[in-house]
């Protein structure tokens, strides 16, 4: 059957009279007749659900109307008006909206809060009568987990999911339908769609996405096309003839659910009723159950059909003493950086681990889920033994997680699989029983049957697991690496789900370790290991796995095999001559206009075991190389970054200079006292000069930035500066320099003044008395060396 | 009102090159990778906006307490526009002392491409509020026209306090100096411009490198000269 919802409830209340600035859902209460004739207006057209006026009747949206405390009146009154036009054949949804609030971190409301918010609403909604709760209009997945979790707990009764997406197909905080259908399905949504935002023609293939990825039926409500504004009023431009036509490509699509949204009418409906009336629903095609977590806006999923999915195991203090240390302060700075570094390595999945003693693990895991998934878009694994340590993660996390692990110890089934039903997540099942662990195969399988099992039967599905093989030290016994191979071939075998382990546990006590992970990873991939948990920085493993993908299958003509081990081998530097073939200070030279900081100083070393003196190197090489990249840079060849990179590799040249030869006096050429003007907070262009002129034998005196008048004058006189270097970025800072130059002429100061900065210009510089302007970094040395005469 | 705070999974690559004025050029991409994670890292993006009424009569933001914009270029800019959206976006002042320690440590080029980096972060979490934003209003029947920030031609700088008044900046801990700077100095503020869509004309919604006069601008995309 395809049912019909209704049309849009707001636009036809301002029809019948709400001015802007009223409740919409107050007049439940204060005009219900006009309710109820909206209602009824869209049954005579053919609705066979209506939606209660209740879209914004939660706590948060009717505190804008001084209306917070009368959530379950306004409801209850939604429910009754649309009750009055429903009769026996129509059904009702009890509309819920958004709260137009974004929950943490991408807003400042707390996940538990939105949930009461929710829970309220829908309690009240569920009392009066409504006979499903229709979650609309959501454009944060965590807003609709929320909502959803509020409305499982209250009701038995169905809940439609339906969220707004952007025109790029995804809701603007970033979900995809695909992960979007997974996420919610698997915390229990029954119809699952998209309205509003959008036309019929945008939203079909959404909606298309969306039943690819659910078995739920789907619903669209889609808005009469794009609005305008006419007159100070919103005009939705699509007719309802125009928007029926759409209704058989929608029902192709996958929907069974239609309705409108902004813009529609009952005519609309009408329209949509009549278009439905020579359809049938889709055959849609049964999903092939496989093992997908998401995160906000991406879907991974884990399948003997798929390549091998890389778990990062790095997020986890344990023998860790820093990252402990950090974790207890509540620093989450190192367990950011591993998260970063190790998707940047290739992790397919992150484990997040708070495992240290004597801390708050909720608020560890909390804080942790929280910060990570803000900044990666990989699925995590919430790794705790501690029931309200997952559970926190789990509220906090924007998608579908794995639970690491659930054992068949009876504590923890109790505990762990409630929370993966209730939060859609899945489990990874590892095979430990109150008896131990089991040390042949066929015992673990036995164990991990007991998981599944009991998982099943509290309503998780075949889709929801990750098997783990367990590793056992070979070094205490021998049996221990053809158990777990045994133990992945038998996973396959009996149950089919996905296998995953830690590998490097093989290998404790032996010598030579990376050795043995490695062939024994390799083994366990032809053996049908999955998912393997592991270091993903290993090179050794991250070789054996590419090899692996290539030998089984996974690597299309040994694509990425070949693209990784040509790369490894290719040239990084176009040289324009072999390197070997020049001397050795032309070699010094080269290395310093090519920015080559770490080769630089063993060359220096030769260079003066070999007789060169530091004068010749320093002329020959680092001056001359520097001349050369200045030159290349005014030309527009070489750019500011490149430039940094030689001073940067000079600069080491010097380092090793001054080491090897310290009573070697350098040069002065002059003395710079450098500063960034009073009030004003730039200092990187500054210290960018600074650091150049340093590395062409000026002394500087850097005073840093926001530096008062009265410290540059006195500094200047105090060492007879040369040269005074001011900066300015800001049309509001720069007349500070008028007065440094004012003043240091006051009190005699003989140093010549140099200025520049972002808004500074060379008639600004004549202006204000400056003895030049540099326009940028490599311009100001070569003007130092003019203002100094040398 | 609103407080929307960017999800940043990636730092674009290609921009930061842009901020560093490599955009023509070929870098080691591991030095702008390493620093686009090092920016990802240190980013903490929080944003909020406010929408107003305006009056592009009297060029006046329509606050309790109304705001007059003064400068022919946004007048110009904003003459169809009937509200207004003023917007705050940080992204924290950790990346910027990691920025002056980078140097201090004699990494100049890290530091400086870790800067542009930042400022491509800052400009990514403003453009997500603003796609954000764009759902609300479009719903509404309005189109959004380019961001346009105090400083850009001829709106002077001197107007930063009322922005922070009017997009609540404080909120998310941005201030002022005296000299008008924002602090965390990567921070960005600026209106939107909403305008009806009547008739579903073309509208210049994103930055035009053509249409400002600073040619030695380091970020100046190429096209544009």
């Amino acid at each position: 059957m395809i049912y019909i919802f209704d049309g849009a409830m707001g636009t036809m209340l301002q029809d019948a009279g709400l001015k802007p600035g009223e409740c919409p859902e107050l007049l439940n209460i204060e005009k219900p007749k006009i309710v109820t004739n909206i209602h009824q207006q869209y049954i005579t057209h053919g609705s066979n659900i209506i939606e209660t006026n209740s879209f914004g009747a939660n706590r948060i949206k009717l505190s804008h109307y001084g209306l917070a405390e009368r959530v379950e009146e306004i409801n209850t009154a939604a429910v009754k008006v649309a009750k009055a036009a429903a009769g026996d054949k129509v059904k009702i949804a009890g509309s819920i909206g958004s709260t137009g609030k974004f929950i943490k971190p991408l807003g400042e409301l707390m996940f538990d809060e939105a949930y009461d918010v929710f829970f309220e609403q829908i309690s009240a909604l569920v009392n009066a009568g409504v006979d499903m709760i229709l979650i609309e209009t959501i454009i944060d997945i965590q807003e609709m987990r929320a909502a959803l979790l509020a409305a499982k707990t209250v009701t038995d009764k169905p809940v439609i999911c339906q969220l707004s997406f952007n025109s790029d197909g995804r809701t603007v905080t970033g979900t995809d339908p695909q992960t979007a259908a997974i996420t919610l399905e698997a915390m229990g949504a029954n119809v699952i769609g998209a309205n509003c935002s959008l036309g019929p023609a945008q939203l079909l293939p959404i909606i298309e996405l969306l039943a690819a990825n659910c078995s739920c039926p789907i619903s669209i409500q889609p808005n009469a096309g794009m609005p305008h504004l006419v007159e100070g009023k919103t005009v939705f431009p699509m007719e309802a003839e125009e928007m029926a036509s759409w209704v058989p490509k929608l029902v192709e699509g996958g929907a069974t659910y239609i309705g409108g949204c902004c813009g529609t009418t009952p005519k609309h409906i009408a329209a949509i009723k009549k278009a439905v009336q020579l359809l049938t629903p889709a055959v849609r095609q049964p999903r092939k159950p496989m093992l997908a977590l998401t995160s906000r806006s991406k879907t991974v999923f884990i399948d003997k059909t798929l390549p091998t999915v890389l778990l990062g195991e790095r997020i986890n203090p344990t023998g860790r003493k820093k990252l402990a240390a950090e974790i207890k302060e509540g620093n989450f700075l190192s367990v950011k950086k591993e998260a970063l570094e190790q998707v940047h390595a290739g992790a397919h999945i992150l484990d997040v681990n708070m495992g240290v003693a004597g801390i708050d693990q909720t608020k560890a895991m909390y804080k942790a889920i929280t910060e990570i998934s803000q900044l990666v878009d990989v699925p995590l694994a919430i790794d705790t033994s501690d029931a309200k340590a997952l559970e926190a993660g789990l509220k906090a996390y924007p998608g579908r997680a794995l639970i690491n692990s659930v054992s068949a110890e009876p504590e923890r089934l109790a505990e762990f699989l409630p929370l993966a039903k209730k939060y859609g997540a899945a489990i990874l099942c590892l095979p430990i029983s109150p008896a131990g662990v089991p040390k042949t195969a066929p015992e673990r399988i036995a164990v991990v049957q007991t998981i599944v099992e009991q998982a099943l039967a509290i309503g998780m599905k075949p889709n929801d697991f990750l098997l783990d093989a367990l590793v056992m030290t070979v070094a205490a016994d021998e049996e221990a690496c053809i158990q777990t191979l045994n133990t992945l071939k038998l996973y396959r075998e009996k149950f089919g789900y996905p296998s995953t382990m830690g590998l490097s546990n093989i290998s404790f006590g032996l010598p030579n370790r990376p050795l043995i992970n490695s062939n024994f990873f390799t083994m366990s991939l032809a053996y049908g290991l999955d998912a393997p948990i592991m270091n993903p920085y290993d090179s050794a493993m991250q070789d054996a796995l590419l090899a692996s993908s290539a030998l089984l299958g996974f690597d299309k003509n040994a694509r990425h095999y070949s693209l990784s081990a040509s790369n490894a081998n290719a040239p990084t530097k176009a040289a324009t001559a072999p390197i070997s073939e020049m001397d050795l200070l032309t070699r010094i030279k080269t290395a310093v206009i090519n920015g080559e900081k770490e080769a630089i100083a063993p060359m220096v070393e030769k260079a003066l075991a070999e007789g060169h003196s530091s004068t010749e190197i320093t002329d020959q090489c680092l001056t001359a190389a520097m001349n050369e990249v200045g030159i290349g840079f005014g030309s527009g060849k070489l750019f500011l970054p490149q430039v940094l990179l030689s001073a940067e590799a000079m600069r080491e040249a010097f380092i090793k200079i001054k080491e090897l030869l310290p009573l070697q006096n350098f040069q002065n050429k002059g003395t710079v006292v450098i500063a960034t003007v009073r009030g004003d907070i730039h200092d990187l262009g500054k210290n960018i000069v600074g650091a150049l002129l340093e590395n062409n034998g000026f002394h500087i005196i850097d005073l840093g930035k926001d530096v008062e008048l009265d410290t540059i004058v006195t500094t200047a006189l105090e060492h007879d500066a040369d040269i005074v270097g001011l900066c300015a970025l800001m049309t509001t800072t720069m007349p500070q320099i008028d007065f440094v130059i004012e003043a240091l002429k006051k009190a005699g100061s003989r140093a010549k003044v140099m200025v520049g900065g972002a808004v500074l210009t060379q008639e600004y510089a004549d202006q204000a008395g400056a003895d030049c302007y540099a326009r940028d970094g490599v311009v100001a040395v070569n003007l130092a060396k003019d203002l100094v005469g040398k | 009102m609103p407080i929307y705070n960017a999800s940043l999974t990636h730092i674009d690559k290609s921009e930061t090159k842009r901020y560093a004025g490599l955009s023509k050029v070929v870098f080691d991409e591991k030095l702008i990778e390493h620093a686009c994670l090092e920016a990802q890292l240190l980013s903490q993006a929080k944003g909020i906006w406010q929408i107003y009424d305006y009056n592009h009569s009297t060029h006046t933001i329509e606050a309790e307490v109304p705001a007059n914009i003064k400068g022919k270029v946004v007048q110009r800019h904003l003459q169809n526009a009937t509200k207004i959206i003023v917007l705050a976006v940080t992204i924290g002042e950790d990346i910027e002392n990691a920025v002056t320690n980078h140097f201090k440590a004699n990494n100049y080029t890290h530091s400086i491409l870790l800067d542009a980096a930042a400022t491509t972060a800052v400009e990514m979490a403003a453009d997500t509020m603003e796609k954000t934003i764009k759902q609300y209003i479009e719903a509404k029947g309005y189109q959004t026209i380019m961001r346009f920030s105090p400083g850009y031609g001829d709106w002077d700088i001197t107007f930063q306090p009322e922005m922070l008044r009017l997009s609540s900046a404080q909120e998310i801990g941005i201030t002022l100096t005296s000299s008008m700077m924002l602090i965390p100095r990567k921070s960005v503020t600026a209106v939107i411009g909403l305008v009806p869509n009547c008739d579903g004309s073309a509208l210049q919604t994103s930055h035009d490198c053509k249409s400002c006069n600073k040619l030695d601008c380091l970020a100046r995309k190429e096209s544009s000269i």
